[in-house]
C-alpha cells in the first residue's frame, strides 16, 4: 500500500504542487510569525546583551527595562562601586519617548550616559562617534534609516540634540535608540539615575556579585546580564503571545483546510480505484494507511518547503533595507512541526472516513482506468 | 433443461460453491424490490457458467453475493462447505482475495501503477514477499504476452491489453473461482475473442471454475451452460460446452 500511495501522490503533479504549497505557505506562516518574534526578542536584548555589564543594578523589584520605571539616587552609584568585587559601576538613565526630526516623530529608548561610560556605550557606530557630549545624541534604528545623519538635528523630550553618530546595533523595526548625555536628564528636573550598569573584577562570579550588591546596597535589585535580557524577553513575550496564538491558529487553519481539501478531493478522485482494492479484498485499514501516507509526505514536503522559505525571507529580509531581523530556532521548528503532525493526522480523517463509506460493489459499473 | 429456481451443473465429482434458495431484496414495504428471487447454483471445478439476462434482471447481484461483496437477504451460498453468507464481515475481504479472481468490465486497473504492480500488488497483499510477487506477475502477464508492457502505465495500454493484465491479476493469488463482469463489452470483436479462449483456456486448463455475467452472446460459445436470469429468476438452462478453437478450426477464416 506504501508504494500505491506514494504513486498516487506523485501522479498528479498539480494536486501535490498545491497541497504542498498551501502546507508550506500555512507553516511559513508560523514560522516566520515565530522568526519575526525571535528576531525581535533579540533586537530587544540586543542592547542589554552587548552593554559589556555583567550585573544591571535597579530600583528595588525592577528586573528589566521595557515598560520598567526604575529611579535610583545618583549617589547609589558610589555605593555600587564600593562593592567588593566591582570593576566598573556606571550610571544609566532611561526613558522611553518620541524623537522629533523635521517631519516625523519616532518611538525611542533614549539612554543618557556620562562622557567616559565604559559599559552600555552605543556599539556598531557606522559613522560619527560613539560618546556625546552636551547637546550631541547617537541615534539608532528608524530614525537613523529616515535619512537623520551626523550633523542634523533632533528635539528629545523639549531640547534639540546635534547627531554625531549613527548606528546600526540595536533599533529594530518599531523602536529607535538616542544615546544622550546623563546630564541632559538633569535638565528635565532629576538628578537619579535608572540604573547602574556593573562589572565585575576578574574571577568574581556575577550571579555572587548581584547577591552581594543587593545585600550591601539598600532598596537595589541587582541582576545578572542573561537574567536581566530574559525578563526582557519575557515581557515582550507576554505582550505579544495573544497576537502570535491568533496568528498561529490562523496558519494552522489555512494548513488543515489547504491539507484536508486537497486529500478529500484526491480520495475522492479515486473512489473508484480504493473501491477495485475494497472488492478485490484489500483490508479497509490498509487502504487508511495509503491515505496516512499521502498525508505524511505531503505535510513533510510542506514543512520543508516551509523552513526553506522562511531562512530564505530571513536571509533576504536584512538585505531590503527594512530593519526587520528573523530568527529561527529549534524551538520554532518543533513547534510547527507539531502543528504539521496535527494537520496529517486531522486532514486524514475526512478521507479516511470516505474511504470507510465506499461500496466495494461500485466497482462493477464504473470506468476508471 | 430449465428450473425456475435453479439450475444444476452437469455431474461432477466435486462441487466447490453452491447457491441454495438465494434472495436478495432492497429496501422495504413499498419500495421493496426483490433483486435476486429463490435462485440455487452449483459450479463445478473447471466449469464456465454464463449468465445472461436483461438489464436489471439481477446478475450483478448474483455476482456480487457470489464474491462476498453482497449477503443475500436468504438462502446460502457455501464456499467449500463453508458458508460464506454466515461469515463474518472481517472474514470475507481474505476470502475475496484468496479464493476469487475478479475480472470487471471497465478493467479497473490502478491507474498510477505499472501493468507489473497492478498484478503484483495481489500477492504482496495477500502476504507474498515483494520479489516472489513481482516474479509470478511476470511470468503471468509474460504467459499473457505482455512481456514487453510490464511497465507501462494503464494509459498506455490498449484495451485488450488491459483486460489481459485484470486477468493476470485475477489468477495471482491462485483462487479457485473467477468472477467476471462483462469482460468483453469494452473489447473489439477480435481482442473479445481472444480473452474468451483466454478464459476457456483457464478453466479447462487450471480447473478454475468461472461465472461470467454478460450480454455477449458471443461467449456462449466458450460457456459449459448459460442461465438465463430474468426478473431475478433463472428463466432458462443450456449446456453449451463449445470450444471456440475448436469451432475456429473448423470454420474458415
Amino acid at each position: 500500500m506504501l508504494r500505491f500511495g506514494l504513486r498516487n501522490l506523485f501522479q498528479s503533479r498539480t494536486r501535490l504542487l498545491i497541497s504542498v504549497g498551501g502546507v508550506a505557505l500555512a507553516l511559513m506562516l508560523v514560522l516566520s510569525l515565530d522568526a519575526i518574534f525571535l528576531g525581535m526578542e533579540r533586537q530587544l536584548s540586543a542592547y542589554i546583551e552587548g552593554s559589556s555589564a555583567d550585573v544591571f543594578v535597579a530600583q528595588s523589584g525592577v528586573r528589566n527595562m521595557h515598560m520598567a520605571s526604575s529611579s535610583l539616587p545618583r549617589a547609589i552609584v558610589d555605593r555600587v562601586a564600593r562593592v567588593d568585587g566591582v570593576a566598573d559601576a556606571t550610571p544609566l538613565a532611561y526613558v522611553s519617548t518620541a524623537v522629533l526630526t523635521k517631519n516625523e516623530q519616532y518611538l525611542a529608548y533614549v539612554i543618557g550616559l556620562p562622557p567616559d561610560a565604559s559599559l552600555g556605550r552605543p556599539e556598531r557606530v557606522t559613522n560619527g562617534a560613539h560618546m556625546v557630549g552636551q547637546g550631541d545624541v547617537v541615534i539608532d534604528g528608524p530614525v537613523a534609516r529616515a535619512g537623520v545623519g551626523v550633523g542634523d538635528d533632533v528635539t528629545i523630550l523639549g531640547r534639540t540634540f546635534r547627531v554625531v553618530g549613527v548606528s546600526d546595533a540595536y533599533g529594530s523595526v518599531f523602536n529607535s535608540f538616542a544615546f544622550v548625555p546623563l546630564d541632559a536628564f538633569r535638565t528635565y528636573g532629576s538628578d537619579a539615575v535608572s540604573y547602574v550598569l556593573v562589572r565585575a573584577q576578574p574571577g568574581v562570579a556575577p550571579s555572587a556579585l548581584a547577591e552581594r550588591i543587593e545585600a550591601e546596597v539598600s532598596d537595589v535589585t541587582a541582576t545578572v546580564r542573561a537574567d536581566f535580557a530574559k525578563q526582557e524577553i519575557k515581557v515582550i513575550n507576554d505582550m505579544a503571545t495573544e497576537v502570535v496564538a491568533i496568528m498561529n491558529l490562523i496558519g494552522f487553519v489555512i494548513g488543515l483546510a489547504v491539507m484536508a481539501l486537497t486529500m478529500y478531493t484526491a480520495t475522492i478522485a479515486r473512489r473508484a480505484e480504493y473501491g477495485v482494492l475494497k472488492a478485490l479484498g484489500v483490508r479497509t485499514a490498509r487502504l487508511y494507511r495509503a491515505v496516512i501516507v499521502q498525508a505524511v509526505v505531503t505535510v513533510a514536503l510542506g514543512l520543508a518547503a516551509g523552513v526553506a522559505f522562511t531562512l530564505l525571507v530571513a536571509a533576504i529580509v536584512p538585505r531590503t533595507g527594512v530593519q526587520l531581523s528573523l530568527a529561527l530556532d529549534a524551538g520554532s521548528v518543533a513547534k510547527t512541526a507539531a502543528f504539521a503532525l496535527a494537520i496529517t493526522a486531522l486532514a486524514a480523517v475526512l478521507p479516511i472516513l470516505g474511504i470507510a463509506r465506499i461500496d466495494p460493489a461500485i466497482v462493477f459499473r464504473r470506468r476508471i482506468a | 433443461m430449465t428450473d425456475h429456481r435453479g439450475a444444476a451443473p452437469p455431474e461432477s465429482p466435486s462441487t466447490t460453491l453452491e447457491v441454495t434458495r438465494v434472495t436478495k431484496r432492497f429496501g422495504e414495504g413499498a419500495t421493496e424490490v426483490v433483486a435476486v428471487r429463490d435462485v440455487s447454483l452449483r459450479v463445478a471445478p473447471g466449469e464456465i457458467v454464463l449468465i445472461m439476462g436483461p438489464s436489471g434482471s439481477g446478475k450483478t447481484t448474483l455476482l456480487l453475493m457470489l464474491g462476498a461483496l453482497l449477503r443475500p437477504s436468504s438462502g446460502q451460498i457455501r464456499l467449500d462447505g463453508a458458508i460464506l453468507s454466515a461469515l463474518p464481515e472481517s472474514r470475507l475481504p481474505d476470502i475475496r482475495l484468496r479464493r476469487f479472481g475478479f475480472i470487471f468490465q471497465d478493467f479497473n486497473l490502478l491507474s498510477a501503477l505499472t501493468a507489473l504492480e497492478n498484478v503484483a500488488i495481489v500477492a504482496e497483499l495477500a502476504g507474498a514477499s515483494g520479489k516472489i510477487a513481482r516474479a509470478r506477475a511476470t511470468e503471468l502477464l509474460t504467459q499473457l504476452g505482455l512481456s514487453q508492457r510490464l511497465h507501462f502505465l494503464p494509459e498506455k495500454l490498449s484495451g485488450g491489453e488491459k483486460q489481459r493484465v485484470a486477468i493476470a491479476r485475477a489468477l495471482m493469488n491462485d483462487p479457485t473461482f473467477i468472477l467476471a463482469d462483462e469482460p468483453t463489452a469494452n473489447l473489439d470483436s477480435k481482442t473479445g475473442r481472444d480473452i474468451m479462449r483466454l478464459l476457456r483456456s483457464i478453466a479447462k486448463e487450471q480447473g478454475r471454475s468461472i461465472v461470467i455475467v454478460s450480454h455477449d452472446q458471443r461467449i456462449k460459445d466458450i460457456a459449459d451452460r448459460v442461465l438465463w436470469l430474468e426478473d431475478g429468476t433463472f428463466a432458462q438452462a443450456t449446456e453449451m460446452a463449445v470450444d471456440p478453437s475448436e469451432e475456429a478450426a473448423r470454420s474458415p477464416a
